[in-house]
């Protein structure tokens, strides 16, 4: 059973046409399924693992970066993650803005996002972790002040810029193939004198005095925080153009 | 002759890039190939090749299979093929290679060791068909 997971905000006028559309669509390939609105909902978590363990086959975000989140969050190292990890798998529907998770799978809008659905193309992901927070996409951080300590060895950047730890490209842009299956994070240090650091790395603390890390353009975490990764989590459904191989 | 612009293609698949804004401090042990732009205070090994830019500098030993210098190394470098070493290169140490290049300008402060790959080669395939010959018998 496919059971679609609405993010509340999908609850505006502004996104009813894209939501008939998309419902039109599940419709036609006969997609239809359980439907859980969670603006009316105080126990999200508990929803969510209940139609894990009612047996869902497929958990559909329909939303954004943040639908996606709240679903992991309800998942991963949970009594449900076992079922959640051998029969279920996770789908995303985007439907609005701040949707780099999706654009990562290759999920441009609603409609392609039923198609790929149907296709079932799958893809075991690894999942950032940030403490205890986990991140599909990636970390960010002013690289000035910011420290990087790996046991053997640190690196400190001397100049304004951007710390990026990614597990999934949301973006082309990058010198570097970033590869969410091969239990290693990219670190990407972009400065003011436009020169680039690359590193893959599995786990490190990184610390700023004055600046918060945030996770997936959502949620802000104070450092010195621990990160590392945790390999092949999430079975994900994905589109053919997604952004790894 | 060893040839630099050949070498330089296969940094284009580095690994590991530290920028010059970037300052390591440590031992930085990596497996594929590694530029440093940036500094660097402690140890550096890879079993891959190392290309150290003209504003680096590397105050560490440094240990690879191929090395190309461009920037400051202070510490003893242990290179196993080829170590080349451009014009605005400085190092302060030993330096102990299997095949060198020195551009004009280049500084050298140490002792030069040479374990030469391709005699090495020689050897191992003198003891190879040593070995051979014994199977043989």
């Amino acid at each position: 059973m496919h059971v679609y997971i609405y993010d509340d905000y999908l609850n505006k006028s502004k996104y009813s046409k894209a939501v008939n559309r998309m419902e039109i669509r599940l419709t036609d390939l006969g997609l239809n399924g359980k439907i859980i609105r969670l603006g009316g909902i105080k126990n999200i978590k508990g929803t969510i693992q209940n139609e894990i363990k009612l047996g869902a086959k497929t958990i559909v975000a329909v939303g954004n970066n943040q639908t996606v989140n709240k679903i992991i969050g309800a998942i991963i190292d949970t009594d449900v993650y076992g079922d959640f990890q051998r029969k279920t798998l996770l789908g995303i529907i985007p439907i609005g803005n701040d949707n780099s998770i999706a654009a990562s799978f290759g999920i441009k809008n609603e409609e392609e996002a039923c198609n790929i659905l149907l296709a079932r193309r799958i893809e075991k992901i690894d999942l950032g972790l940030v403490g205890d927070r986990y991140f599909l996409n990636e970390a960010t951080i002013e690289g000035l002040g910011t420290t990087i300590d790996l046991g053997d060895y640190s690196l400190e950047i001397e100049d304004k810029g951007t710390v990026r730890i990614v597990n999934l490209l949301s973006d082309k842009a990058n010198l570097i193939g970033s590869n969410p299956h091969d239990g290693l994070l990219d670190l990407i240090i972009n400065t003011r004198k436009k020169d680039q650091t690359l590193l893959k790395l599995n786990k490190f603390v990184i610390s700023n005095a004055s600046e918060q890390l945030l996770i997936d353009g959502v949620i802000e975490v104070k450092t010195p925080a621990e990160i590392s990764v945790d390999r092949d989590k999430v079975s994900v459904i994905v589109g053919r153009d997604r952004l790894f191989q | 002759m060893f040839n630099r612009e050949n070498k330089l293609e296969k940094f284009k698949d580095a690994e590991t890039v530290i920028g010059a804004s970037i300052k390591v401090k440590g031992n930085f042990h990596g497996q594929g190939n590694i530029i440093i732009e940036g500094s660097l205070e402690g140890s550096l090994k890879t079993d891959a090749s190392i290309f150290i830019g003209e504003k680096a500098k590397v105050v560490a030993s440094v240990e690879a299979r191929d090395l190309i210098v461009n920037g400051e190394i202070k510490g003893n470098v242990s290179v196993k093929n080829y170590l080349s070493l451009g014009s605005t290169a400085k190092i302060n140490g030993d330096i102990q290679y299997g095949e060198l290049s020195i551009e004009k300008g280049a500084i050298i402060n140490g002792q030069l060791l040479s374990t030469g790959p391709a005699g090495k080669k020689i050897n191992e395939k003198e003891e190879g068909r040593e070995n051979k010959l014994k199977e043989e018998e």
